[in-house]
């Protein structure tokens, strides 16, 4: 199964102040990967060095390819979808002009169209919103709409930065079971990166715990939600 | 009357030309977010080009298209070598080497062709169009070449994925590499684009202004005028302001006589700073509109 995940010593700087160091990090073809942490912790800077949008040091592999050297563009291509922190909605161009770029690299006409009825499925207030500037839709509506546009690539990793935050919910609970579902029936790997920890910690397979850019704890959901150490350190309660 | 309407239909292909230039300037503004002051030179120096084709003894029909290619792979070097460096510099930067690409293009052409004007060929004809005493032949060409060309455009950005593509990249650079776009290719086409337009509006206004190397001053004025009034980030806008600045330019230098032939640029320059001041995003343009 592809998209397989592994990080071994990734270290990252801003200019001159280092905010990641000696992340060991793994997510497993076909399972759901949190990363938790609390602000500033290095969450989505880690997710940003996923994707060459941070210049870092390490070795990523992905699909047993180095990916650490390659442009942002190029991870993209190999099939890393990156649905960013702020949603990255390109907000001059219409909500199926937004998907249609997601599709960009395809060729495949009528495997497009079917993944946008699929994602209009998910998704049914994009379908009433298709013609209108993504702009001016609500921060739920754009976080589905970066959603379904990093779908619409037919990644086989997706990299999810907050996708609960600013939104209600109601919302978030629609949200996450789509991400569970996407995960269930297309194998498809995902990396969620989320403040809302007991949340992530229902959805996924492993965990990691990301404090001042270490990782500090790893293990399946399951042992973090028993630890009460880290429950009451990390999780508030 | 009969004046209203000749100066009406003289403006409006004038006005065609205007688009170009404001559509040339409008899409270097989305790619890099800076005004390329440089845009006018460019375009003289493909019409120069385009004429020593023709003085070679070129057809013009080949010569035309010709020029027009070679001004696109000028305009991608210059993204290449002189504005991808700079990414990321402060905009001062940019406008610095804007000015001095002016300057550097207009004496190389002074140099290479000197600075005595010359008549450039219309493959149109001077004569009355149709006999009509309202408009020539060649402004007639003029009109049908630039509308088609803009068309053809809208087409390319609204229907085929590289225009998709170039419309990502320049909204939203980031998200675009994200989805595996180069952004830096599309930047470059951009340039291209621009370039190649601008040629056209070069060799299609040379009959009218004559070539020599200051030919584009006035024209790039009224062209930064058009785009500044349909709005810096709306291409269509571009091409409306265009027009209505080539309108407006012809109708008050002639139906108000303080501004006459004398003040007609002055007319756009008071148009840049009204818009800017009254309403900066233009009559299209967007005031960004976005929600968190």
């Amino acid at each position: 199964m592809k998209g397989q995940l592994v990080i071994r010593s990734l270290t990252a700087a801003y200019g001159s102040s280092q905010v990641l160091h000696d992340i060991n990090l793994r997510v497993n073809a076909g399972e759901i990967t949190a990363l938790l942490g609390a602000n500033g912790a290095g969450k989505t800077s880690t997710l940003r060095a996923i994707s060459g949008m941070l210049s870092r040091q390490g070795c990523i592999e992905f699909n047993g390819l180095r990916i650490d050297q390659l442009s942002t563009e190029e991870v993209a291509r190999l099939g890393v979808g990156h649905v960013p922190d702020g949603r990255g909605t390109f907000s001059g161009l219409s909500v199926i002009e937004n998907l249609q770029l997601g599709a960009i690299r395809r060729n495949d006409k009528v495997g497009i169209n079917g993944d946008m009825d699929r994602i209009f499925d998910y998704f049914p207030v994009l379908f009433d919103r298709r013609t209108q500037q993504a702009g001016t839709l609500s921060g739920g509506e754009q976080q589905m709409l970066a959603v379904g546009r990093a779908l619409m690539a037919r990644p086989s990793l997706l990299l999810l930065d907050e996708p609960s935050f600013g939104l209600a919910p109601l919302v978030v609970r629609d949200l996450f079971r789509i991400v569970r579902r996407l995960n269930k029936e297309q194998g498809l790997s995902i990396l969620l990166v989320e403040q809302n920890a007991h949340l992530a910690l229902d959805l996924a397979d492993q965990a990691f715990l990301l404090e001042t850019g270490r990782i500090v704890f790893s293990g399946s959901a399951e042992a973090i939600q028993r630890n009460d150490s880290i429950r009451r350190a990390y999780l508030g309660n | 009357m009969e004046l209203f309407l000749q100066q009406l239909v003289a403006g409006l292909s004038t006005g065609t030309i205007y688009a170009c230039v404001a559509l040339a300037v409008v899409m270097i503004y989305q790619a890099i977010g800076r005004v390329n002051f440089s845009q006018g030179e460019m375009a003289m120096l493909s019409t120069f080009a385009g004429w020593q084709m023709i003085e070679y003894g070129m057809p013009y029909w080949l010569a035309f298209p010709l020029t027009v290619v070679l001004s696109f792979v000028f305009g991608v070097l210059i993204e290449r070598i002189l504005i991808r460096p700079l990414r990321g510099a402060p905009a001062l930067s940019l406008v610095i080497v804007f000015i001095g690409l002016l300057l550097i293009f207009n004496s190389v052409a002074g140099y290479i062709w000197s600075y005595t004007v010359k008549s450039f060929p219309t493959p149109f004809g001077t004569a009355p169009f149709l006999g009509s005493a309202w408009i020539s032949q060649h402004q007639v060409g003029m009109m049908g070449t630039t509308l088609a060309i803009l068309i053809l455009l809208f087409l390319f950005f609204r229907f085929t994925r590289v225009g998709l593509a170039m419309r990502g990249a320049a909204n939203n650079p980031e998200s675009a590499r994200l989805l595996g776009i180069r952004v830096w290719t599309m930047e470059g086409l951009g340039w291209g684009l621009a370039a190649a337009i601008g040629a056209v509006a070069g060799m299609l206004i040379a009959p009218i202004v004559f070539l020599e190397p200051n030919m584009m001053a006035g024209t790039l004025v009224y062209g930064f005028a058009g785009a500044v009034l349909g709005g810096l980030t709306s291409p269509g806008g571009a091409v409306l302001g265009g027009i209505i600045v080539g309108v407006m330019e012809n109708l008050a230098g002639t139906f108000i006589p303080v501004i006459g032939g004398e003040l007609k640029l002055t007319l756009a320059l008071v148009t840049i700073v009204g818009v800017l001041v009254i309403r900066p995003q233009g009559l299209l343009g967007k005031k960004m509109v976005s929600r968190v």
